[in-house]
Protein backbone atom coordinates (compact mmCIF):
# COMPACT_ATOMS: atom_id res chain seq x y z
CA UNK A 1 0.00 0.00 0.00
CA UNK A 2 1.71 3.09 -0.85
CA UNK A 3 1.99 6.00 1.25
CA UNK A 4 0.34 8.04 -0.72
CA UNK A 5 -3.17 6.50 -0.46
CA UNK A 6 -2.64 6.10 2.83
CA UNK A 7 -2.21 10.03 3.28
CA UNK A 8 -4.85 10.50 1.14
CA UNK A 9 -6.94 8.13 3.35
CA UNK A 10 -5.97 9.68 6.95
CA UNK A 11 -6.81 13.71 5.38
CA UNK A 12 -10.06 12.85 3.85
CA UNK A 13 -10.73 11.23 7.69
CA UNK A 14 -9.95 14.64 9.01
CA UNK A 15 -11.71 16.80 6.64
CA UNK A 16 -15.12 14.55 6.42
CA UNK A 17 -16.00 15.47 10.09
CA UNK A 18 -17.09 18.63 11.24
CA UNK A 19 -13.75 19.06 13.63
CA UNK A 20 -12.21 21.20 11.64
CA UNK A 21 -15.10 23.54 11.28
CA UNK A 22 -15.21 23.69 14.99
CA UNK A 23 -11.76 24.68 14.74
CA UNK A 24 -12.50 27.49 12.20
CA UNK A 25 -14.58 28.34 14.71
CA UNK A 26 -12.16 29.24 17.57
CA UNK A 27 -10.11 30.56 15.20
CA UNK A 28 -12.88 32.98 14.07
CA UNK A 29 -13.43 33.90 17.66
CA UNK A 30 -9.79 34.54 18.12
CA UNK A 31 -9.56 36.86 15.32
CA UNK A 32 -12.78 38.45 16.89
CA UNK A 33 -11.83 39.32 20.34
CA UNK A 34 -8.05 41.00 18.60
CA UNK A 35 -10.22 42.92 16.28
CA UNK A 36 -12.42 43.87 19.51
CA UNK A 37 -9.09 44.65 21.55
CA UNK A 38 -7.98 47.20 18.25
CA UNK A 39 -11.19 48.99 18.29
CA UNK A 40 -12.27 49.03 21.76
CA UNK A 41 -8.52 48.34 24.12
CA UNK A 42 -6.54 51.36 25.27
CA UNK A 43 -3.40 51.13 27.46
CA UNK A 44 -3.16 52.81 31.05
CA UNK A 45 -3.01 55.90 29.79
CA UNK A 46 -5.81 55.71 27.73
CA UNK A 47 -4.02 55.77 24.51
CA UNK A 48 -3.50 52.99 21.58
CA UNK A 49 0.01 52.94 22.13
CA UNK A 50 -0.12 48.78 21.45
CA UNK A 51 -0.78 49.36 18.07
CA UNK A 52 1.23 52.57 17.15
CA UNK A 53 4.49 50.83 16.20
CA UNK A 54 5.06 48.22 13.42
CA UNK A 55 6.92 45.78 16.21
CA UNK A 56 3.65 46.59 18.47
CA UNK A 57 1.01 45.23 15.86
CA UNK A 58 3.40 41.90 14.93
CA UNK A 59 3.22 40.96 18.87
CA UNK A 60 -0.24 41.67 18.49
CA UNK A 61 -1.16 39.26 15.40
CA UNK A 62 2.22 37.10 16.19
CA UNK A 63 0.08 33.36 16.03
CA UNK A 64 2.58 31.22 15.81
CA UNK A 65 2.16 30.34 19.69
CA UNK A 66 -1.58 30.48 20.17
CA UNK A 67 -1.23 28.14 16.63
CA UNK A 68 1.31 25.59 18.30
CA UNK A 69 -1.53 25.22 21.32
CA UNK A 70 -4.47 24.63 19.01
CA UNK A 71 -2.66 22.55 16.41
CA UNK A 72 -1.89 20.09 19.51
CA UNK A 73 -5.66 19.92 20.34
CA UNK A 74 -6.33 19.40 17.14
CA UNK A 75 -3.87 16.29 16.82
CA UNK A 76 -4.53 14.89 20.47
CA UNK A 77 -8.21 14.87 19.25
CA UNK A 78 -7.97 13.55 15.53
CA UNK A 79 -5.63 10.76 17.00
CA UNK A 80 -7.21 9.78 19.66
CA UNK A 81 -10.68 9.55 18.67
CA UNK A 82 -9.46 6.82 15.85
CA UNK A 83 -8.97 4.33 18.85
CA UNK A 84 -12.02 5.25 20.27
CA UNK A 85 -14.48 5.28 17.44
CA UNK A 86 -12.22 1.90 16.21
CA UNK A 87 -11.39 3.35 13.35
CA UNK A 88 -8.10 2.35 13.74
CA UNK A 89 -9.12 -1.10 13.02
CA UNK A 90 -9.53 -0.56 9.38
CA UNK A 91 -6.67 1.73 8.86
CA UNK A 92 -4.27 -1.30 10.75
CA UNK A 93 -5.78 -3.56 8.80
CA UNK A 94 -5.10 -2.15 5.27
CA UNK A 95 -1.55 -1.55 6.59
CA UNK A 96 -0.47 -3.83 9.04
CA UNK A 97 2.89 -2.54 8.83
CA UNK A 98 1.76 0.89 11.33
CA UNK A 99 4.20 2.52 11.37
CA UNK A 100 3.58 3.48 8.06
CA UNK A 101 -0.23 4.33 9.16
CA UNK A 102 0.90 6.17 11.59
CA UNK A 103 3.49 7.97 9.78
CA UNK A 104 0.29 8.71 7.23
CA UNK A 105 -1.29 10.21 10.09
CA UNK A 106 1.04 12.02 11.00
CA UNK A 107 1.66 13.78 7.86
CA UNK A 108 -2.14 14.18 7.43
CA UNK A 109 -2.49 16.01 11.28
CA UNK A 110 0.57 17.88 10.66
CA UNK A 111 -0.96 19.52 7.47
CA UNK A 112 -3.78 20.17 9.23
CA UNK A 113 -1.94 21.47 11.92
CA UNK A 114 -0.05 23.85 9.80
CA UNK A 115 -3.11 24.93 7.72
CA UNK A 116 -5.12 25.48 10.61
CA UNK A 117 -2.51 27.78 12.15
CA UNK A 118 -2.26 29.19 9.12
CA UNK A 119 -5.58 30.44 8.71
CA UNK A 120 -5.68 31.54 12.47
CA UNK A 121 -2.41 33.41 11.50
CA UNK A 122 -4.16 35.15 8.52
CA UNK A 123 -7.50 35.60 10.26
CA UNK A 124 -5.80 37.81 13.27
CA UNK A 125 -3.93 39.61 10.58
CA UNK A 126 -7.09 40.43 8.76
CA UNK A 127 -8.99 41.17 11.81
CA UNK A 128 -6.40 43.98 12.41
CA UNK A 129 -6.31 44.83 9.27
CA UNK A 130 -10.24 45.86 9.24
CA UNK A 131 -10.32 47.28 12.69
CA UNK A 132 -7.43 49.29 12.29
CA UNK A 133 -9.65 52.26 10.52
CA UNK A 134 -11.48 52.80 13.52
CA UNK A 135 -8.50 54.49 15.10
CA UNK A 136 -5.84 57.01 13.91
CA UNK A 137 -3.20 54.36 13.20
CA UNK A 138 -2.21 52.56 9.65
CA UNK A 139 -1.51 48.97 8.93
CA UNK A 140 2.15 49.40 9.67
CA UNK A 141 3.40 45.31 9.29
CA UNK A 142 5.38 45.09 6.43
CA UNK A 143 4.88 42.70 3.71
CA UNK A 144 7.80 40.66 4.73
CA UNK A 145 7.18 40.28 8.23
CA UNK A 146 3.41 39.48 7.18
CA UNK A 147 5.09 36.81 5.43
CA UNK A 148 6.74 35.84 8.44
CA UNK A 149 4.40 35.92 11.20
CA UNK A 150 2.28 33.23 8.54
CA UNK A 151 5.20 30.62 7.78
CA UNK A 152 5.96 30.35 11.82
CA UNK A 153 2.17 30.13 12.49
CA UNK A 154 1.82 27.33 9.92
CA UNK A 155 5.08 25.66 11.04
CA UNK A 156 4.09 26.06 14.53
CA UNK A 157 0.66 24.55 13.96
CA UNK A 158 2.73 21.65 11.97
CA UNK A 159 5.15 20.86 14.86
CA UNK A 160 2.49 21.23 17.72
CA UNK A 161 -0.16 19.00 15.47
CA UNK A 162 2.67 16.13 15.89
CA UNK A 163 3.06 16.38 19.39
CA UNK A 164 -0.73 16.04 19.76
CA UNK A 165 -0.72 12.85 17.44
CA UNK A 166 1.90 11.51 19.38
CA UNK A 167 0.24 12.25 22.61
CA UNK A 168 -3.32 10.66 21.10
CA UNK A 169 -1.57 7.71 20.31
CA UNK A 170 0.45 7.05 23.31
CA UNK A 171 -3.11 7.86 25.56
CA UNK A 172 -5.69 6.66 23.07
CA UNK A 173 -8.46 8.41 24.74
CA UNK A 174 -9.63 12.10 23.99
CA UNK A 175 -10.08 13.27 27.08
CA UNK A 176 -6.97 11.96 28.69
CA UNK A 177 -5.16 13.05 25.47
CA UNK A 178 -6.19 16.57 25.65
CA UNK A 179 -5.85 16.97 29.40
CA UNK A 180 -1.91 15.33 28.42
CA UNK A 181 -1.68 17.52 25.62
CA UNK A 182 -2.85 20.92 28.33
CA UNK A 183 -0.57 19.89 30.61
CA UNK A 184 2.61 19.47 27.90
CA UNK A 185 1.77 22.61 26.83
CA UNK A 186 0.15 25.33 29.18
CA UNK A 187 0.65 23.55 32.82
CA UNK A 188 4.55 22.19 32.54
CA UNK A 189 6.30 24.87 30.84
CA UNK A 190 5.75 27.26 33.84
CA UNK A 191 6.89 24.16 36.18
CA UNK A 192 9.61 23.50 34.59
CA UNK A 193 10.89 27.28 33.77
CA UNK A 194 10.78 27.36 38.00
CA UNK A 195 12.36 24.20 38.73
CA UNK A 196 15.24 24.86 35.98
CA UNK A 197 16.78 27.64 35.44
CA UNK A 198 17.44 28.35 31.55
CA UNK A 199 15.15 26.63 30.09
CA UNK A 200 12.19 29.72 29.85
CA UNK A 201 14.10 30.50 26.54
CA UNK A 202 13.20 26.79 25.11
CA UNK A 203 9.76 26.56 25.92
CA UNK A 204 7.54 26.15 22.98
CA UNK A 205 5.35 29.50 23.02
CA UNK A 206 8.69 31.71 23.41
CA UNK A 207 9.74 29.68 20.41
CA UNK A 208 7.04 30.47 18.53
CA UNK A 209 7.45 34.38 19.17
CA UNK A 210 11.28 33.75 18.43
CA UNK A 211 10.22 32.04 14.47
CA UNK A 212 7.25 34.83 14.02
CA UNK A 213 10.18 37.85 14.54
CA UNK A 214 8.69 39.39 18.15
CA UNK A 215 11.04 37.36 20.08
CA UNK A 216 14.94 36.87 20.49
CA UNK A 217 15.58 34.57 23.22
CA UNK A 218 17.60 32.03 20.82
CA UNK A 219 18.34 32.49 17.14
CA UNK A 220 15.42 31.13 14.61
CA UNK A 221 17.67 28.15 13.57
CA UNK A 222 17.88 26.92 17.07
CA UNK A 223 14.18 27.65 17.37
CA UNK A 224 13.01 26.04 14.24
CA UNK A 225 15.11 22.43 15.65
CA UNK A 226 13.58 23.11 19.48
CA UNK A 227 10.23 23.28 18.09
CA UNK A 228 10.36 20.30 15.87
CA UNK A 229 11.71 18.83 18.24
CA UNK A 230 8.80 19.00 20.61
CA UNK A 231 6.61 17.56 17.87
CA UNK A 232 8.46 14.87 16.94
CA UNK A 233 9.82 13.37 20.58
CA UNK A 234 6.04 12.78 21.61
CA UNK A 235 5.45 11.40 17.99
CA UNK A 236 7.92 8.45 18.21
CA UNK A 237 7.12 7.46 21.70
CA UNK A 238 3.44 7.23 19.59
CA UNK A 239 4.66 5.33 16.82
CA UNK A 240 6.48 3.30 19.18
CA UNK A 241 3.47 2.58 21.40
CA UNK A 242 1.21 1.67 18.38
CA UNK A 243 3.54 -0.53 17.04
CA UNK A 244 4.08 -2.60 20.18
CA UNK A 245 0.58 -2.65 21.77
CA UNK A 246 -2.29 -4.52 20.52
CA UNK A 247 -4.76 -2.28 18.45
CA UNK A 248 -8.08 -3.85 19.87
CA UNK B 1 -22.98 -8.04 -12.70
CA UNK B 2 -25.64 -10.43 -11.56
CA UNK B 3 -27.70 -8.34 -8.84
CA UNK B 4 -31.30 -8.53 -8.23
CA UNK B 5 -32.70 -4.54 -8.15
CA UNK B 6 -34.82 -3.35 -5.29
CA UNK B 7 -38.10 -1.20 -5.08
CA UNK B 8 -37.70 -0.08 -1.36
CA UNK B 9 -36.46 3.51 -0.74
CA UNK B 10 -35.99 2.91 2.92
CA UNK B 11 -32.71 3.46 4.41
CA UNK B 12 -33.36 -0.40 5.60
CA UNK B 13 -34.40 -1.61 2.03
CA UNK B 14 -33.22 -5.38 1.63
CA UNK B 15 -29.27 -5.63 0.82
CA UNK B 16 -28.78 -6.70 -2.44
CA UNK B 17 -26.88 -9.70 -3.78
CA UNK B 18 -23.25 -9.51 -4.12
CA UNK B 19 -21.62 -9.34 -7.09
CA UNK B 20 -19.40 -12.17 -5.56
CA UNK B 21 -22.00 -14.53 -7.27
CA UNK B 22 -20.93 -13.23 -10.46
CA UNK B 23 -17.71 -14.43 -10.58
CA UNK B 24 -14.75 -17.04 -9.45
CA UNK B 25 -12.97 -15.69 -6.85
CA UNK B 26 -9.43 -16.93 -7.06
CA UNK B 27 -6.88 -17.61 -4.81
CA UNK B 28 -7.80 -20.29 -2.77
CA UNK B 29 -6.77 -19.48 0.37
CA UNK B 30 -6.54 -21.64 3.29
CA UNK B 31 -6.54 -20.11 6.37
CA UNK B 32 -4.30 -22.04 9.13
CA UNK B 33 -3.89 -21.24 12.79
CA UNK B 34 -0.84 -23.81 14.76
CA UNK B 35 -0.60 -23.38 18.14
CA UNK B 36 -2.06 -20.65 18.86
CA UNK B 37 -1.73 -19.19 23.07
CA UNK B 38 -2.57 -15.93 23.66
CA UNK B 39 -1.72 -14.62 27.35
CA UNK B 40 -2.65 -11.54 29.10
CA UNK B 41 -1.18 -11.43 32.33
CA UNK B 42 -2.05 -14.97 33.79
CA UNK B 43 -5.22 -15.39 31.86
CA UNK B 44 -4.76 -17.81 29.16
CA UNK B 45 -7.54 -16.37 26.46
CA UNK B 46 -6.74 -18.69 23.31
CA UNK B 47 -4.83 -22.27 24.35
CA UNK B 48 -2.87 -23.83 22.06
CA UNK B 49 -5.06 -23.42 19.34
CA UNK B 50 -4.65 -25.23 15.84
CA UNK B 51 -7.44 -25.09 12.90
CA UNK B 52 -7.68 -24.38 9.19
CA UNK B 53 -10.12 -23.11 7.32
CA UNK B 54 -10.49 -24.10 3.72
CA UNK B 55 -11.65 -22.41 0.43
CA UNK B 56 -14.93 -22.76 -1.10
CA UNK B 57 -16.72 -23.30 2.02
CA UNK B 58 -18.40 -21.24 4.88
CA UNK B 59 -16.76 -22.55 8.55
CA UNK B 60 -19.01 -20.89 11.44
CA UNK B 61 -16.86 -20.42 14.40
CA UNK B 62 -18.39 -21.00 17.93
CA UNK B 63 -18.10 -20.93 21.21
CA UNK B 64 -19.62 -19.36 24.74
CA UNK B 65 -18.82 -15.54 24.98
CA UNK B 66 -15.20 -14.86 26.46
CA UNK B 67 -14.03 -18.18 24.68
CA UNK B 68 -11.53 -16.24 22.75
CA UNK B 69 -13.03 -16.54 18.74
CA UNK B 70 -12.52 -12.47 18.85
CA UNK B 71 -9.23 -12.63 19.90
CA UNK B 72 -8.46 -15.56 17.33
CA UNK B 73 -10.06 -13.53 14.72
CA UNK B 74 -7.12 -10.39 15.81
CA UNK B 75 -4.40 -12.55 16.10
CA UNK B 76 -5.06 -13.83 12.34
CA UNK B 77 -5.29 -10.18 11.23
CA UNK B 78 -2.66 -8.68 12.94
CA UNK B 79 -4.41 -6.27 15.03
CA UNK B 80 -2.96 -8.44 18.07
CA UNK B 81 0.32 -10.53 18.49
CA UNK B 82 0.11 -13.95 19.41
CA UNK B 83 1.98 -14.97 22.86
CA UNK B 84 2.72 -18.44 21.02
CA UNK B 85 2.00 -20.23 17.75
CA UNK B 86 1.01 -17.96 14.69
CA UNK B 87 -2.04 -18.21 12.07
CA UNK B 88 -1.32 -17.45 8.60
CA UNK B 89 -3.54 -16.78 5.21
CA UNK B 90 -2.88 -18.17 2.17
CA UNK B 91 0.34 -19.57 4.19
CA UNK B 92 1.64 -15.88 4.72
CA UNK B 93 0.96 -13.86 7.58
CA UNK B 94 -1.76 -11.22 7.35
CA UNK B 95 0.87 -8.35 7.21
CA UNK B 96 3.44 -10.14 5.24
CA UNK B 97 0.45 -10.70 2.25
CA UNK B 98 1.27 -8.19 -0.99
CA UNK B 99 -2.62 -6.47 -0.33
CA UNK B 100 -3.54 -7.33 3.05
CA UNK B 101 -7.16 -5.50 2.68
CA UNK B 102 -7.99 -6.49 -0.41
CA UNK B 103 -7.18 -10.21 0.19
CA UNK B 104 -9.18 -10.51 3.16
CA UNK B 105 -12.21 -8.44 3.92
CA UNK B 106 -13.13 -8.35 7.86
CA UNK B 107 -15.57 -7.11 10.22
CA UNK B 108 -14.35 -6.93 13.96
CA UNK B 109 -15.23 -4.02 15.16
CA UNK B 110 -19.03 -3.73 14.23
CA UNK B 111 -19.25 0.08 14.81
CA UNK B 112 -15.37 1.05 13.34
CA UNK B 113 -16.77 4.06 11.99
CA UNK B 114 -16.74 8.09 13.15
CA UNK B 115 -20.31 8.63 14.11
CA UNK B 116 -20.32 12.16 12.32
CA UNK B 117 -18.67 10.91 9.01
CA UNK B 118 -20.98 9.51 6.70
CA UNK B 119 -21.82 6.25 5.06
CA UNK B 120 -20.04 7.04 1.54
CA UNK B 121 -17.38 9.22 3.28
CA UNK B 122 -16.31 6.22 5.59
CA UNK B 123 -16.11 3.80 2.21
CA UNK B 124 -14.37 6.28 0.58
CA UNK B 125 -11.66 6.42 3.03
CA UNK B 126 -11.18 2.44 2.67
CA UNK B 127 -11.24 2.93 -0.95
CA UNK B 128 -8.09 5.89 -0.59
CA UNK B 129 -6.42 3.43 1.93
CA UNK B 130 -7.32 -0.37 -0.24
CA UNK B 131 -6.82 1.66 -3.77
CA UNK B 132 -10.35 0.62 -4.73
CA UNK B 133 -12.25 2.64 -7.45
CA UNK B 134 -14.63 5.20 -5.84
CA UNK B 135 -17.07 3.69 -8.43
CA UNK B 136 -16.86 0.40 -5.85
CA UNK B 137 -18.08 2.65 -2.56
CA UNK B 138 -21.65 3.23 -4.44
CA UNK B 139 -21.70 -0.24 -5.92
CA UNK B 140 -21.51 -1.84 -2.32
CA UNK B 141 -23.67 1.13 -1.04
CA UNK B 142 -26.41 -0.28 -3.71
CA UNK B 143 -25.72 -4.13 -2.91
CA UNK B 144 -26.07 -3.47 1.22
CA UNK B 145 -29.15 -1.42 0.51
CA UNK B 146 -27.71 1.89 1.89
CA UNK B 147 -27.20 3.67 -1.10
CA UNK B 148 -30.41 6.07 0.13
CA UNK B 149 -28.73 6.84 3.12
CA UNK B 150 -25.22 6.75 1.87
CA UNK B 151 -24.52 10.68 3.04
CA UNK B 152 -26.12 10.50 6.43
CA UNK B 153 -23.81 10.22 9.48
CA UNK B 154 -23.28 6.49 10.23
CA UNK B 155 -23.81 7.74 14.07
CA UNK B 156 -27.47 7.77 12.43
CA UNK B 157 -27.73 4.75 11.41
CA UNK B 158 -29.54 1.57 13.37
CA UNK B 159 -27.58 -1.21 14.20
CA UNK B 160 -28.63 -3.21 11.22
CA UNK B 161 -27.70 -0.75 9.05
CA UNK B 162 -24.25 -0.28 10.86
CA UNK B 163 -23.77 -3.97 10.07
CA UNK B 164 -24.55 -3.78 6.43
CA UNK B 165 -21.46 -0.74 6.43
CA UNK B 166 -19.45 -3.06 7.96
CA UNK B 167 -20.26 -5.85 5.58
CA UNK B 168 -19.79 -3.42 2.64
CA UNK B 169 -16.57 -2.51 4.30
CA UNK B 170 -15.21 -5.85 4.52
CA UNK B 171 -16.44 -6.46 0.70
CA UNK B 172 -15.09 -3.26 -0.77
CA UNK B 173 -11.70 -4.54 -2.14
CA UNK B 174 -13.60 -7.59 -3.71
CA UNK B 175 -11.57 -10.29 -1.14
CA UNK B 176 -11.30 -13.17 -1.70
CA UNK B 177 -11.13 -14.16 1.85
CA UNK B 178 -13.73 -12.85 4.55
CA UNK B 179 -12.71 -13.21 8.40
CA UNK B 180 -16.79 -11.73 10.16
CA UNK B 181 -16.95 -11.33 13.71
CA UNK B 182 -20.44 -11.74 14.73
CA UNK B 183 -21.68 -10.27 11.26
CA UNK B 184 -25.27 -11.20 11.71
CA UNK B 185 -25.51 -9.10 14.82
CA UNK B 186 -29.12 -6.47 14.59
CA UNK B 187 -29.58 -7.54 11.28
CA UNK B 188 -33.67 -8.32 10.56
CA UNK B 189 -34.53 -11.27 8.91
CA UNK B 190 -34.23 -10.04 5.19
CA UNK B 191 -30.82 -9.27 6.12
CA UNK B 192 -29.55 -12.45 7.38
CA UNK B 193 -31.31 -14.31 4.58
CA UNK B 194 -29.27 -11.63 2.26
CA UNK B 195 -26.03 -12.30 4.70
CA UNK B 196 -26.10 -15.88 4.27
CA UNK B 197 -26.54 -15.42 0.40
CA UNK B 198 -24.02 -13.53 0.12
CA UNK B 199 -21.71 -15.71 2.03
CA UNK B 200 -22.57 -19.16 0.25
CA UNK B 201 -22.09 -17.18 -3.17
CA UNK B 202 -18.81 -15.98 -2.15
CA UNK B 203 -17.74 -19.64 -0.85
CA UNK B 204 -19.23 -21.53 -3.96
CA UNK B 205 -16.73 -18.86 -6.09
CA UNK B 206 -14.05 -20.40 -4.40
CA UNK B 207 -13.56 -17.82 -1.38
CA UNK B 208 -12.74 -18.77 2.14
CA UNK B 209 -15.24 -17.77 4.72
CA UNK B 210 -15.01 -17.49 8.45
CA UNK B 211 -17.51 -16.05 10.39
CA UNK B 212 -18.37 -16.08 14.28
CA UNK B 213 -21.80 -16.24 15.31
CA UNK B 214 -23.64 -16.80 18.95
CA UNK B 215 -27.02 -16.96 16.68
CA UNK B 216 -26.64 -21.39 16.51
CA UNK B 217 -29.74 -21.35 13.98
CA UNK B 218 -28.24 -18.60 11.64
CA UNK B 219 -25.39 -20.45 11.32
CA UNK B 220 -26.77 -23.60 10.97
CA UNK B 221 -28.18 -22.60 7.56
CA UNK B 222 -25.09 -21.10 6.99
CA UNK B 223 -22.15 -23.22 7.51
CA UNK B 224 -20.26 -26.12 5.90
CA UNK B 225 -17.81 -26.67 8.67
CA UNK B 226 -17.47 -25.24 12.58
CA UNK B 227 -14.99 -24.77 14.68
CA UNK B 228 -15.99 -24.71 18.13
CA UNK B 229 -13.63 -23.25 20.74
CA UNK B 230 -14.37 -23.11 25.36
CA UNK B 231 -11.98 -21.16 27.46
CA UNK B 232 -10.05 -20.40 24.38
CA UNK B 233 -9.18 -24.34 23.78
CA UNK B 234 -10.58 -26.40 20.53
CA UNK B 235 -13.53 -28.81 21.37
CA UNK B 236 -14.81 -29.87 18.09
CA UNK B 237 -13.88 -28.78 14.73
CA UNK B 238 -14.97 -30.27 11.14
CA UNK B 239 -18.07 -30.76 8.73
CA UNK B 240 -21.44 -29.45 10.25
CA UNK B 241 -23.46 -32.60 9.18
CA UNK B 242 -21.02 -34.99 9.97
CA UNK B 243 -21.29 -33.89 13.29
CA UNK B 244 -24.67 -33.52 13.59
CA UNK B 245 -25.15 -36.86 12.49
CA UNK B 246 -22.64 -38.29 14.92
CA UNK B 247 -24.99 -39.51 17.87
CA UNK B 248 -27.72 -42.20 17.89
CA UNK B 249 -30.53 -42.78 18.99
CA UNK B 250 -31.15 -46.07 20.35
CA UNK B 251 -34.72 -47.69 22.39
CA UNK B 252 -34.91 -50.46 24.65
CA UNK B 253 -36.43 -52.09 26.61
CA UNK B 254 -33.97 -51.17 29.67
CA UNK B 255 -32.46 -48.00 28.57
CA UNK B 256 -31.43 -47.45 32.19
CA UNK B 257 -29.37 -50.69 31.75
CA UNK B 258 -27.86 -49.62 28.74
CA UNK B 259 -26.96 -46.50 29.53
CA UNK B 260 -24.88 -48.02 32.47
CA UNK B 261 -23.32 -50.14 29.45
CA UNK B 262 -22.43 -47.88 27.09
CA UNK B 263 -21.16 -44.99 29.40
CA UNK B 264 -18.67 -47.69 30.99
CA UNK B 265 -17.33 -47.78 27.26
CA UNK B 266 -17.10 -44.50 27.34
CA UNK B 267 -19.75 -43.09 25.50
CA UNK B 268 -22.37 -40.52 26.98
CA UNK B 269 -25.95 -41.22 27.11
CA UNK B 270 -28.91 -39.06 27.55
CA UNK B 271 -32.71 -40.07 28.19
CA UNK B 272 -35.23 -39.45 25.28
CA UNK B 273 -38.48 -40.26 25.77
CA UNK B 274 -39.56 -43.62 27.72
CA UNK B 275 -37.40 -45.89 26.35
CA UNK B 276 -35.12 -44.14 24.30
CA UNK B 277 -31.17 -43.27 24.35
CA UNK B 278 -29.08 -40.51 22.15
CA UNK B 279 -25.48 -41.49 22.46
CA UNK B 280 -22.64 -39.89 21.83
CA UNK B 281 -18.84 -41.15 21.21
CA UNK B 282 -19.33 -44.77 20.28
CA UNK B 283 -20.62 -46.50 16.76
CA UNK B 284 -24.09 -47.94 15.58
CA UNK B 285 -22.22 -51.73 15.88
CA UNK B 286 -20.30 -50.97 19.45
CA UNK B 287 -24.49 -49.62 20.97
CA UNK B 288 -25.78 -53.29 19.05
CA UNK B 289 -23.37 -55.51 20.53
CA UNK B 290 -23.59 -53.63 24.05
CA UNK B 291 -27.13 -54.01 23.82
CA UNK B 292 -26.48 -57.70 23.40
CA UNK B 293 -24.37 -58.56 25.47
CA UNK B 294 -26.70 -57.13 28.08
CA UNK B 295 -29.44 -59.25 27.02
CA UNK B 296 -31.38 -56.36 25.82
CA UNK B 297 -34.10 -56.02 23.13
CA UNK B 298 -33.33 -53.22 21.13
CA UNK B 299 -36.41 -51.54 18.84
CA UNK B 300 -34.68 -48.73 17.13
CA UNK B 301 -31.06 -48.26 16.48
CA UNK B 302 -30.28 -45.18 14.05
CA UNK B 303 -28.39 -42.22 13.46
CA UNK B 304 -29.57 -39.40 15.31
CA UNK B 305 -29.62 -35.64 13.65
CA UNK B 306 -28.91 -33.05 16.53
CA UNK B 307 -29.79 -29.63 16.34
CA UNK B 308 -26.42 -27.58 16.07
CA UNK B 309 -28.32 -25.56 19.74
CA UNK B 310 -28.17 -29.41 21.17
CA UNK B 311 -24.48 -30.16 19.68
CA UNK B 312 -23.66 -26.32 21.19
CA UNK B 313 -24.59 -26.70 24.63
CA UNK B 314 -22.98 -30.31 25.06
CA UNK B 315 -20.04 -29.63 23.65
CA UNK B 316 -19.83 -26.13 26.02
CA UNK B 317 -20.81 -26.91 28.79
CA UNK B 318 -18.31 -29.65 30.26
CA UNK B 319 -16.32 -28.88 32.94
CA UNK B 320 -13.50 -30.46 30.85
CA UNK B 321 -12.44 -28.89 27.11
CA UNK B 322 -12.00 -32.24 25.41
CA UNK B 323 -11.09 -32.55 21.41
CA UNK B 324 -12.75 -33.96 18.58
CA UNK B 325 -12.01 -33.55 15.65
CA UNK B 326 -13.92 -35.16 12.52
CA UNK B 327 -11.94 -35.43 9.29
CA UNK B 328 -13.15 -33.56 6.25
Amino acid sequence: MTMTRLIRAELRKLTSTRMPWAFLLVLLTIAAINAFAVIAGTDFDGSKGFISTEADQQSLVAFAANGFILAALFGAIAVAREYGHHTVVPTFLASPKRHRAVLAQLTAVATNGAVLSLVGAGLTIAALALSLPTTEYNFLISANHVAQILAASAFAGGAGAILGAGIGAVVRNVGGAVTGAVLALIVGPPLVVQLANGTASWMPNVLATVLAGVGNDVSTPAAVGALAIWGLVPAVVGVLAVERRDVV
Amino acid sequence: MTTTSTTANSPNKTPRRSSASASTIGGGYQLEVANLTKRYGDAVVVDDLTFSVPPGRVTGFLGPNGSGKSTTMKIMLDLASASEGHATIGGRRYRDLANPARTVGAIIESDAFHPGRSGRNHLQILADATGCNYARVDEMLEEVGLIDAANRRAGAYSLGMRQRLGLAAAMLGEPPVLILDEPGNGLDPQGIRTLRDLLRSHASSGGTVLVSSHLLAEVEHLADDVIVINQGRLVVQGALDDLQQSAALVRTTDPDLLARQLERAGATAERQDDDGLIVHGISLAEIGAHAFTAGLVVHELSPHAGSLEQLFLSWTTDSETTEEVIEL
